[in-house]
């Protein structure tokens, strides 16, 4: 009985770490599978939820930071975390638009690397407007009070209800998700422009207007995140460039423009983290994560769900 | 950081311009071509630069040391990204890698530098062989993403599993440097005519390593070696075709790369006598991406200049008043609009504008 307990725990446990990967990796894999967009900045728009979320959510003392030296005391509107998780993904869905429309866009025809390298500027620019502005130090990012605390469920026990909520979230999100990408006409026709953009343009459809929505759609994703993650840990500049690097390694794990690959292997990821923290291995559960994603790449490249297509 | 550049495969355009000023330029042109003058110009570069960068920049001795040293890990990086066209993120694995390989070796084997050295180096070239021998199986991205995660690996080994040998996230601190053959005292002072330029002996211990990897990177990237890899990034294919073995110019430009990232990490370590964790992790790696950018890619001296901007900006101008406490962004926001609007990055620029006013060969 608690051999059954012990793994369903790990098993929640695992669902709720994988969960914030699962959010950032299908936003990352539709926008590089159909855009062949390679977004660095994507643990920038994570950042920028939390950031939001927070200043939405209540009101934040400021202790160093320009806007301190400045005279400002304090952010935030304080209208609540369900304001917060309706108001960032709207606001994010459109910074992703203006990503798309400004900066992407100019890219589509060079090369990777400087794909790479100027989203990679964007999130260094982001990080640091944060850093200057806010300071440095982590702020706090309460729980919902109607979420906080334990829950008890059968077999397992006491569980944090937060967590729950993080894994009911995600699995709503994503599988909206999917049911746009896989059963709307929309999604058919993001699904066709992945396969042969040329060929689609050449029926008289449009891409740009959808290319443009899947940049808003994975952006948003990144922005919830932060909002879903942000109370699990503590909030500074620097949570978005931890959390780029787990994400795309569970969308290369995955497979490039798979949801159902991204969901797979984040809660791998996720699973094998916790399994290894919860066997008092807590030392190997970071390097645990890495050789996981390395193994599988090289046996496997194109990834666990991935198609045999070249989409390097 | 030196005057001048080297990679000129001078065909010098028989333009008007040129042909008036005829005869001197000739001569300057084939004085610059010839390895020995890059070589003399980079050490009088060095030289002298101390003495101009304490006295006119508000600089100090040990940020120039650390300016070169990182300007060899760029030259290095600059191989890789700008003359193969490969992007990594995880050269903090042998630039910090060397650092631990070369603090552990001086506190446990022999403390003299130049095994020390030799030390990071050898380690940096191994794990550039098992690193580069998984990761160039696939390119562009997956090349990006999975050198990232071999280095986040490895910065996590370092923090804790391997802690008993780097102990952890405290930063390796036993580093212990001998004197130089047994004589030089590497934290002493200089003798005399050397100290009315320098007045600290690691900085001439760097000094000389920056201008033997800067010749070593002018004669490999002028030998028909280097001429390959040039090819391989103007098209992969083709250079297939030809029957190159792409595959294994890509792991040689990898393993030579992170060499020069190898000899930066030992001097590291030698000179702040320190290794801190942060040298394995992800950002790391994007520093020297940025320097390398910034400076332009695919130029011998780009790489040094960018490497000497980039710690200038976080040193010096990050204790400007109003300017300072934005130095991070204001890095930022130059790196992007480099890379938007030039790619060639400062060099890139400095050569074009020359190129327009005295005519001229383009490199």
């Amino acid at each position: 009985m608690t051999l059954l307990a012990d793994i369903l725990t790990l098993l929640l446990n695992g669902l709720q770490q994988g969960a914030i990967y699962v959010l950032l990796a299908v936003g990352l894999s539709i926008i590089l599978g159909t855009l062949k967009f390679v977004n660095f900045a994507h643990g920038a728009l994570y950042l920028v939820g939390a950031y939001l979320g927070l200043f939405i959510t209540t009101e934040v003392p400021l202790t160093n930071g320009q806007l301190a030296e400045w005279g400002i005391q304090s952010y935030g509107i304080g209208l609540g975390f369900i304001a917060a998780l309706v108001i960032v993904p709207i606001v994010v869905f459109v910074i992703g638009l203006l990503m798309e429309k400004f900066v992407a866009q100019a890219f589509y025809s060079r090369p990777d690397t400087d794909q790479i390298l100027v989203t990679f500027g964007l999130a260094i620019i982001v990080q640091e407007t944060l850093r200057a502005m806010l300071g440095g130090n982590s702020q706090p990012f309460q729980q919902p009070s109607w979420a906080s605390g334990p829950i008890a469920l059968p077999i397992i026990g006491n569980f944090p209800r937060w967590r729950l909520g993080v894994i009911a979230i995600t699995a709503v999100l994503v599988l909206g998700v999917y049911l746009l990408v896989e059963y709307t006409d929309f999604g058919l026709i993001v699904q066709a422009g992945t396969l042969d953009g040329e060929m689609v343009r050449l029926l008289g459809i449009k891409l740009s207007r959808p290319y443009l929505v899947v940049f808003g759609i994975g952006a948003a994703l990144a922005g919830v995140a932060g909002v879903v993650g942000g109370p699990l840990a503590n909030v500074n500049p620097n949570i978005g460039t931890e959390q780029l690097v787990p994400a795309f390694l569970t969308v290369v794990i995955g497979g490039v423009g798979k949801i159902e690959g991204a969901v797979v292997a984040g809660l791998m990821l996720g699973t094998l983290q916790v399994a290894l923290i919860q066997t008092g291995n807590a030392a190997w559960s970071q390097v645990g994560i890495y050789a996981l994603a390395a193994v599988i790449l090289l046996v496997r490249p194109q990834g666990l769900l991935g198609s045999e297509v070249d989409v390097s | 950081m030196s005057d001048e550049p080297r990679d000129a495969t001078a065909t010098a355009t028989a333009d008007a311009e040129n042909e008036v000023s005829g005869g001197l330029a000739d001569q300057w042109a084939s004085f610059r071509d010839r390895e020995i003058s890059t070589v003399l110009l980079t050490l009088v570069a060095v030289a002298v630069f101390p003495f101009l960068f304490n006295n006119y920049l508000d600089g100090y001795t040990q940020l120039a040391t650390l300016m070169l040293i990182y300007g060899i890990f760029a030259i290095g990086f600059d191989i890789l990204l700008g003359y193969t066209g490969l992007l990594s993120f995880g050269h903090a694995v042998f630039f910090g890698g060397a650092a631990y390989a070369a603090g552990i070796f001086s506190a446990s084997v022999s403390s003299s530098p130049l095994l020390v050295l030799l030390a990071g180096l050898v380690f940096a070239v191994l794990m550039a062989w098992i690193v580069g021998f998984l990761s160039l199986r696939r390119g562009g991205i997956y090349f990006a993403i999975l050198t990232l995660t071999f280095g986040q690996m490895s910065f996590y080994l370092a923090a804790s599993p391997l802690a008993f040998l780097t102990n952890g996230e405290n930063g390796f601190t036993s580093v212990d440097i001998g004197h130089l053959l047994g004589v030089v005292d590497l934290h002493g002072g200089v003798p005399f005519p050397l100290s009315m330029l320098v007045d600290n002996m690691v900085y001439v211990f760097v000094a000389v390593i920056t201008v033997l990897s800067v010749a070593m990177a002018n004669r490999i990237l002028h030998s028909p070696y280097g001429t390959v890899f040039r090819a391989i990034r103007e098209n992969e294919s083709r250079a297939e075709f030809v029957g190159l073995n792409v595959w294994r110019y890509k792991l040689m430009a990898f393993i030579i790369s992170a060499a020069f990232a190898g000899i930066a990490g030992s001097l590291f370590a030698i000179e702040g006598s320190y290794v801190p964790l942060e040298s394995l992790y992800w950002t790391e790696s994007g520093r020297i991406v940025i320097m390398t950018v910034l400076g332009g890619v695919g130029s011998l001296f780009g790489p040094l200049f960018g490497a000497g901007l980039y710690l200038y900006i976080e040193n010096i101008v990050s204790g400007f008043p109003t300017l300072g406490p934005f130095w991070h962004l204001i890095l930022g926001l130059v790196f992007v609009v480099m890379v938007v609007l030039f790619p060639d990055g400062i060099w890139g620029g400095v050569q074009y504008v020359r190129s327009r006013l005295f005519g001229g060969e383009e490199s």
